[in-house]
């Protein structure tokens, strides 16, 4: 499935966010990933994360989308990140 | 699905905050480790222990050619899925006379099958290969009659004469005749894309067999022996056709590889760099095609076809379903 990452932690946790996102997913933006996952990396994902975040202070949302057919996606301005697989 | 990981370019990757980093002069990439099935290196690239550490533990294969992007070798990690059982099934149905060549057989069948296919396909388009599936054909009706390997090899040698002389009809340009079959190093342009693309076509189904448990290095059709991988090679041709061959006619007809794609030097013809990223990039796009199976009744994609093909032979060997080979039916 493919899924769209956005977080809003404190400033101590965000580099282990971030680098523990990045091993699934390709970083966007700041604090947003994207990418295909498959349904048992995205459990040990969350699982992965809740024990990184603080619930009371953290926030982490997931959107999933079963096909990405139904989604269209347009950037202005520069790229700055995204998926890419032939460097 | 895991994706596999190109890079042409010139650069050090390394495993950094425990997933993996491109860096070259101008860009630098995390890659998401855990969406990695394999990677394919054309490029000038640094690695280091550290990093082959992390793609054993990930269970990631590195493929790498040289500079004229012919196949180098593999990074193959620790086998995760060790079978002595299947090893020994294996050298049992090769060992065995007969039963090598009831499965050999069954990969040419598969590859023929699959050529005729193409053909018809373009035959129902807008060229006339009504010859060429005739002479097809023909060789087909002598396959019953085959009672060793090496006869087999040879009607599949002529299967592929015929084939290629139809290449011509197909791709209707100019630059790109076929002429003969050359290797190492290819003659002409046509030859060029034809080894570039069966390069990628081995290596693509090694990736798959090294996740199942079968052994890359016993081959049925193609022998074994001190030097290579072959049972890849033989699982391989049941695919180039559908998916190789027919890429490389889209390439062509719709001009996304023209004459000026390519380089000529004492090495024979070789594809330059921005021919061979077009060229991956399809075949990725295609690897990636899903196709409605017919007997579990799902969508599969093409690359999920050729792991359901290795566990088909699998099961042949353990004496539990007669091996049959995919045949596309469109």
């Amino acid at each position: 499935m493919f899924v769209i990452l956005v977080y809003d932690v404190g400033v101590k946790r965000v580099n282990k966010v971030l680098k523990k996102c990045r091993a699934y997913l390709h970083w966007v933006q700041n604090s947003v990933l994207e990418g295909d996952i498959t349904e048992s990396n995205y459990i040990k994902l969350k699982a992965e994360l809740s024990k990184i975040i603080n619930t009371k202070e953290d926030s982490v949302v997931i959107y999933t989308f079963r096909l990405p057919r139904y989604n269209s996606r347009e950037t202005l301005g520069i790229k700055k990140g995204g998926e890419e697989n032939i460097f | 699905m895991e994706k596999t990981i190109y890079i042409f370019s010139s650069g050090e990757l390394k495993r950094k905050g425990n997933t993996l980093y491109f860096e070259t002069e101008e860009n630098r990439k995390y890659i998401p480790v855990e969406d990695t099935g394999e990677i394919m290196i054309f490029g000038e690239v640094d690695i280091n222990k550290k990093l082959l550490e992390f793609l054993s533990q990930k269970e990631i294969l590195m493929h790498y050619f040289n500079y004229n992007g012919y196949y180098m070798g593999t990074f193959y990690p620790r086998e995760h899925l060790n079978s002595g059982y299947m090893i020994l099934k294996q050298s049992e149905y090769y060992m065995d006379e007969k039963k090598r060549l009831e499965l050999a057989r069954q990969f040419v069948i598969g590859a023929g099958k699959n050529i005729r296919q193409v053909l018809k396909y373009y035959n129902n388009r807008d060229c006339d290969l009504e010859d060429g599936l005739k002479r097809i054909e023909e060789i087909f009706t002598s396959m019953p009659e085959i009672i060793t390997i090496n006869q087999l090899m040879a009607l599949e040698g002529n299967m592929r004469e015929q084939y290629y002389k139809c290449f011509d009809t197909i791709t209707q340009n100019q630059d790109f005749v076929f002429e003969e079959r050359s290797r190492r190093p290819p003659r002409n342009y046509m030859n060029t894309l034809v080894s570039f693309g069966n390069t990628l076509m081995y290596t693509t189904v090694l990736s798959e067999i090294y996740k199942t448990h079968l052994d890359p290095r016993i081959g049925f059709l193609h022998a074994t022996n001190f030097r290579r991988f072959s049972l890849n090679l033989d699982v391989a041709e049941i695919f180039k056709p559908i998916i190789i061959d027919r890429l490389i006619f889209s390439l062509i007809r719709k001009n996304m590889v023209t004459k000026k794609d390519f380089d000529k030097n004492t090495e024979g013809i070789m594809l330059k760099d921005k021919a061979k990223q077009v060229f991956v990039q399809q075949m990725d796009e295609k690897l990636k095609v899903t196709i409605k199976h017919r007997e579990l009744g799902r969508h599969v994609s093409y690359r999920r076809l050729i792991r359901l093909e290795l566990y088909k032979l699998a099961k042949h060997l353990i004496d539990e379903k007669k091996y049959e080979p995919f045949i596309a039916n469109w």
